[in-house]
């Protein structure tokens, strides 16, 4: 196996509306290490989401050359892409997109339903919850849960079938800024602990506690800025006011 | 496996999330299902009984109709739509004196008349016969006696009478030797019969008056002909043998040349039993008609509720699809959820129609009884009728493509 955990070539991603093609992606070639945190930063519409799509194959490209592990996704079929998202892949949406009927720990336990392996099925469940600091919150369903607590939720269920890389498409969009900030103290700890990590967003104060930002324009890949000095999340949020503090 | 009880939880959650629509869903289900049910339910009693009374009157006999009747016409007869004057009571006297195969025959007269006693009026069934009824039809006399062949020869005014006259027009007191009038002509109660109870129509068989066959002809009705002749054969086994045996001494004795048919019909009880059961099986046609029309619409109501589901839990679809659901999982899931729509519809039917059944056999003399086989047959019937307007709405969820049903708004 290469170094590389995920090398894409080549990709593009055209979509059609009517007589129109509108080019998302346009032959982009990005690889991607073990344990690396990368943050993908550009303007509304650039094709970010759409990169995060692919990567995460929940959406297939036009164009291109994608390995995952070393495997060819392009040559698999429906079956296999839902085994890669299953066991290689956890992805946290910006809208969290939690089953609403579920509580936190059926909605984590949701990958591990469709996984065949039932071996210590809850003990990863509890894990991943714990992980996030949910435990207290087990038997509520997400409307009973705030904002952060439902993206906490997420990145619980997208770990808890221990996957390869988690893509996070504007994991804090929906979020104030210090509930932002202990998200991404938790992926910071995930990244600590060997989890590779790609993650979307528009704040340059977030993309700062990565390793590196990718800069997407027009579908196309711009420059890489490489962080010397990531800022630590958990740092960061001793530092910040308290919101009592400001309320006084 | 773990799945599949998983599934079939996330399915009753998801009906149970909308109740009502869930009901009226199943309701064509639990329509169909349960007025099938009830409706086996009820004919299965029916059938017992008319077993159960024919059986009753002995499985050796043989019932000689006036008229010919193919089976089709059975019914007819039954319900004695047919007035038909071909028998007589010389051709009974031709069958005891010629056949060998039969140890009796008797003419009947069926007929209903007005009975009273010091002023009392009661309508009766008039059985009338000749003295070999009392063994061939199984009448069990209770006190007294039955008429004799002296009364029958002599046209007495004798009456042989049921519980249901008893009690209606003597009350407490002892009939026997007592002066009754029947359609105005005077009869001396003789005997009484006991209890039979009611038979296959619901008729009660206690409200009822035998008298001498030639009394009825001659004073009572005024007839030179008889309804019906019952003969019984030796054993089981000659009955055939005596069907053909009575339908030549008949043709000799209504002169019939050999291309003329048969002016009588001779049955026997297997042959009744036959028409018992074709009839039987046009009423279980016409049951599964209506099971089958029901069903298809109960099914097209859950094809609907499911398309409207699919629709609705298209981000439910896109989650599960992006944690790694298989088109198949995807289709099982909502499969299991439209067959457990069903065969929650087809188990409310069944209770429903148990009660249903429990209730005719309280309230009426039908002795209906739910068997285990409808139950099944219903149950098969709405899983298979899930599974079949289940499939379409269950396989546009699984096609559905990951990133397309997150995008869903
Ligand atoms: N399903 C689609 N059909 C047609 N065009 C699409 C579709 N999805 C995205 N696009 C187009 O592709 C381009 C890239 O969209 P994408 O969602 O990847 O942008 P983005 O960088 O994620 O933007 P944002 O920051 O607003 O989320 C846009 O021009 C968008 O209009
Ligand atoms: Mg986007």
């Amino acid at each position: 196996m290469s170094d590389k955990l995920i090398n894409i070539s080549n990709i593009s991603k055209i979509y059609k509306l009517g007589k129109v093609d509108v080019k998302a992606l346009r032959r982009i070639d990005l690889q991607i290490r073990e344990g690396e945190f990368i943050t993908v930063m550009g303007p509304s519409g650039s094709g970010k989401s759409t990169l995060m799509n692919i990567l995460g194959c929940l959406d297939t490209p036009t164009n291109g050359k994608y390995l995952l592990e070393d495997v060819d996704i392009s040559q698999l079929n429906d079956n296999q892409l839902a085994a890669i998202r299953n066991k290689k892949i956890g992805f946290v949406f910006q809208n969290f997109n939690l089953l609403s009927r579920s509580n936190v720990y059926r909605n984590v336990e949701l990958p591990l339903i469709y996984s065949n392996n039932n071996l210590g099925r809850k003990k990863k469940v509890l894990e991943a919850i714990d992980s996030v600091g949910l435990t207290d919150w087990i038997s509520h369903r997400p409307s009973e849960l705030s904002g952060g607590q439902k993206q906490r939720v997420a990145i619980a269920r997208a770990l808890s079938n221990d996957p390869s890389i988690i893509f996070a498409d504007e994991p804090t969009g929906n979020l104030d800024s210090i509930t932002g900030e202990e998200i991404i103290a938790i992926f910071q700890k995930l990244n600590k602990q060997g989890k590779t990590i790609l993650m979307v967003t528009h704040e340059q104060e977030i993309a700062r506690h990565s390793q590196k930002i990718i800069y997407l324009r027009d579908g196309l890949i711009g420059k890489k800025e490489k962080i010397d000095n990531p800022i630590d999340a958990e740092d960061h949020l001793k530092k910040m006011p308290r919101i009592e503090d400001r309320v006084n | 496996m773990k799945t599949f009880l998983e599934n079939i939880k996330v399915a009753f959650q998801s009906l149970a999330l909308n109740k009502v629509r869930s009901f009226l869903t199943m309701l064509g289900i639990i329509i169909g299902v349960g007025a099938v049910v009830a409706m086996l339910s009820i004919g299965t009693g029916a059938q017992n009984m008319v077993l159960e009374n024919i059986q009753d009157i002995g499985s050796n006999l043989i019932i000689i109709a006036p008229g010919e009747q193919d089976q089709d016409s059975g019914y007819e007869q039954m319900l004695g739509m047919q007035k038909q004057d071909q028998l007589k009571i010389k051709d009974v006297e031709a069958i005891k004196r010629q056949s060998e195969l039969i140890d009796g025959a008797i003419p009947v007269i069926l007929s209903s008349s007005i009975a009273s006693y010091l002023g009392d009026n009661s309508k009766v069934s008039i059985y009338a016969s000749s003295r070999e009824a009392e063994e061939i039809y199984n009448f069990e006399i209770e006190t007294g006696n039955f008429y004799t062949d002296s009364d029958v020869a002599n046209s007495s005014n004798v009456a042989v009478i049921g519980q249901t006259v008893i009690e209606d027009l003597f009350g407490k007191k002892n009939p026997i030797g007592e002066l009754i009038k029947i359609d105005g002509k005077n009869f001396t109660v003789i005997g009484t019969i006991k209890e039979m109870g009611t038979d296959q129509f619901g008729n009660d068989q206690d409200n009822m008056i035998s008298v001498p066959i030639t009394t009825a002809q001659n004073k009572l009705y005024g007839l030179d002909y008889i309804n019906l002749i019952l003969a019984k054969a030796r054993n089981e086994q000659v009955i055939d043998s005596a069907n053909t045996e009575i339908t030549n001494i008949l043709r000799k004795e209504h002169n019939l040349r050999p291309d003329e048919s048969n002016d009588f019909t001779v049955r026997s009880q297997t042959q009744i039993l036959d028409i018992v059961g074709n009839i039987a099986n046009i009423f279980t046609i016409t049951i599964a008609g209506i099971a089958s029309i029901s069903l298809l619409v109960g099914g097209i109501g859950i094809m609907n509720i499911m398309l409207v589901s699919v629709t609705e839990r298209t981000r439910e679809i896109g989650i599960r699809k992006a944690v790694g659901a298989k088109n198949k999982d995807i289709l099982i899931q909502f499969l299991i959820e439209s067959v457990v729509l069903s065969i929650s519809g087809g188990i409310v039917g069944i209770a429903f129609a148990v009660i249903v059944s429990i209730l005719i056999n309280n309230l009426t003399v039908l002795d209906t009884s739910v068997t285990i086989f409808p139950i099944i047959l219903a149950l098969s019937f709405s899983s298979v009728v899930g599974l079949f307007f289940g499939i379409y709405p269950a396989m546009r969820a699984a096609r559905l493509n990951p990133i397309d049903a997150l995008r869903y708004e």
